[in-house]
């Protein structure tokens, strides 16, 4: 199906923390394509964004057809996003990439770190209820946490104090863990890789992109002994096929 | 006629505009017909696959974009096998191929094997990435080289030969006149230019291969002077790119000498660049009476 490009207006916007924002946009086309693990390219519609690049920016929540995305405030790009008011104009591209593998397993463990939130988010909204999931979610500081199941911070401000990796080994041996999806900064998917080894576990990956749609290679990322697009062949790999080590 | 119809070597382009190779894919006709180009400019295809450069990639910059993709193409074969086909059976403008060699006879051997091919327009031989080793530059910076590869790829084919220079060079006028005098039909420029960026507060490169290529809106004047002094020392026509955004920049290259543009970069950012680009274009020489012949190289 062919990628949308478009310019809609925001119909809602919250700021869940310092720093975060939550944009709503309406258009049930496309929130009717839309499933967990999905991105969209967005841009403020603004005369000083008109020679930035767009933001991946992964779908958060999907209800009567309209869209929520969580954007967090990094640079110029996000900046404006994260200004925009109901009403001002959003330019996007999308649904674009490729979707959470759905297996038919029990206990699943979603691990989330920053703004590696949002995909989880909406991906553990539309796991089957007889599903028994764990939401696992790391940040920096309690500015960095969003409602979820287990809490922790770097500096402990919020939920036990530590790396969000710190709390994985004993959450799998007391729920038998049969499946993980996670998102977030590379170094702790790389080092969570490393713990749930022998467990399914499916990744989305972060990257910084200049079209979106397969066409740069820019996103690129090693995966064996290639290279594969994150907007195209991903954003969602098997943890187990990325060669981390030349990340 | 289109007053806005131009002529690159031996191909026709109405309109005058066209893509820079490695910045475009028919998944943007997702988003536009493709007649609103002149002509496609194909990705790099090297001899052998390339897997690219180490990550990342990217960097955007205050003022354009910072990248080291490497070519990562699925090479010679691979482009016949899979990318031509698939490009002969959805493109209706005409296809230049953009091609690169690590020595002379490699470039002449690909050349060859293109020439079996159907479905090419015209070539831009690429002698001018930054972000390959082996690949073009000890090509693209050298006159003396320039002239022997053109001379022997000029036998070779019949079809459109632009050979695409780097900026990277001390005299654009020397190896514009060489690759005139071997035997191109026109020239492209500029590539990229040599770029870097480094995170202030770690000291880490941004890019994977610390220094790389730099295209987008900040390298608009550099692109315009060399197409203007490139303009001067040759007869053939230009392909200009580099930084181009709008159809008012668009024009500044028209003036400059160049006889067709190419958007890249600003693809990224505006997915309609090339249609708002053309019908602004076509605007201006209506509102003025003006056919573009009327203003190519007429900077004054």
């Amino acid at each position: 199906m062919s990628v949308c490009q478009k310019t809609l207006p925001v119909t809602g916007a919250d700021t869940p923390q310092p720093g975060y924002r939550v944009l709503w946009i309406e258009d049930h086309e496309l929130a009717a394509r839309c499933v967990p693990g999905m991105f969209f390219e967005l841009k403020a519609d603004r005369r000083d964004q008109a020679n930035r690049l767009y933001k991946p920016i992964s779908v958060y929540q999907v209800r009567e057809g309209r869209i929520a995305f969580m954007v967090k405030e990094v640079g110029e790009g996000s900046k404006a996003l994260c200004s925009l008011q109901p009403g001002e104009g959003v330019r996007l591209i999308g649904p674009l990439g490729n979707a959470f593998p759905l297996l038919n397993v029990q206990n699943i463990l979603l691990v989330s770190g920053g703004v590696g939130y949002p995909p989880l988010a909406y991906l553990k909204n539309c796991l089957p209820p007889s599903s028994r999931v764990i939401h696992l979610h790391g940040g920096a500081s309690a500015k960095d946490i969003f409602p979820c199941d287990i809490v922790c911070t770097e500096d402990g401000s919020a939920g036990s104090k530590g790396r969000v990796t710190d709390l994985v080994p004993s959450v799998i041996a007391e729920n038998r863990i049969q499946l993980v999806y996670s998102c977030g900064p590379q170094p702790m998917l790389k080092a969570l890789t490393r713990m749930v080894e022998g467990i399914p576990h499916f990744v989305s990956l972060e990257a910084y992109m200049a079209c979106g749609i397969g066409v740069c290679y820019g996103c690129s990322v090693p995966v064996g002994n290639e290279f594969k697009r994150v907007c195209k062949d991903g954003p969602v790999f098997n943890a187990a096929d990325i060669a981390w080590e030349k990340l | 006629m289109s007053s806005s119809k131009s002529k690159l070597g031996k191909l026709d382009f109405d309109p005058p505009v066209t893509v820079a190779s490695g910045t475009f894919g028919t998944e943007y006709f997702d988003f536009f017909d493709q007649r609103w180009l002149g002509a496609y400019v194909s990705k790099t295809v090297t001899f052998e696959p390339k897997a690219g450069n180490p990550v990342p990639r990217l960097y955007e910059t205050e003022a354009g974009l910072l990248n080291a993709i490497g070519l990562q193409n699925p090479g010679l074969k691979g482009f016949i096998g899979d990318e031509l086909p698939r490009l002969r059976g959805q493109l209706q403008i005409p296809l230049i191929v953009s091609f690169s060699g690590s020595t002379p006879t490699e470039f002449c051997q690909m050349l060859e094997c293109l020439e079996k091919q159907p479905g090419i327009a015209g070539y831009e031989v690429n002698v001018s990435c930054p972000n390959v080793e082996k690949e073009g530059l000890p090509f693209g910076i050298d006159p003396d080289v320039v002239f022997n590869l053109t001379r022997e790829l000029s036998k070779l084919t019949e079809k459109e030969l632009t050979v695409k220079l780097s900026p990277n060079v001390s005299s654009i006028e020397q190896v514009a006149q060489a690759a005139e005098a071997g035997g191109a039909t026109s020239l492209a420029l500029i590539n990229t230019l040599w770029g870097m960026a480094v995170d202030w507060r770690t000291g880490k490169s941004r890019i994977g291969r610390k220094v790389c290529g730099y295209s987008g809106i900040g390298v608009k004047p550099v692109a315009l002077a060399l197409t203007y002094k490139a303009a001067q020392a040759v007869k053939i026509p230009i392909l200009a790119m580099g930084g181009i955004h709008t159809w008012r920049d668009a024009l500044e290259f028209f003036f400059a000498g160049a006889s067709v543009v190419a958007v890249g970069t600003a693809m990224f950012s505006n997915s309609q660049a090339v249609v708002e680009l053309v019908q602004g274009l076509n605007g201006y020489l209506e509102e003025h009476n003006l056919r573009l012949k009327d203003i190519i190289g007429k900077v004054n």
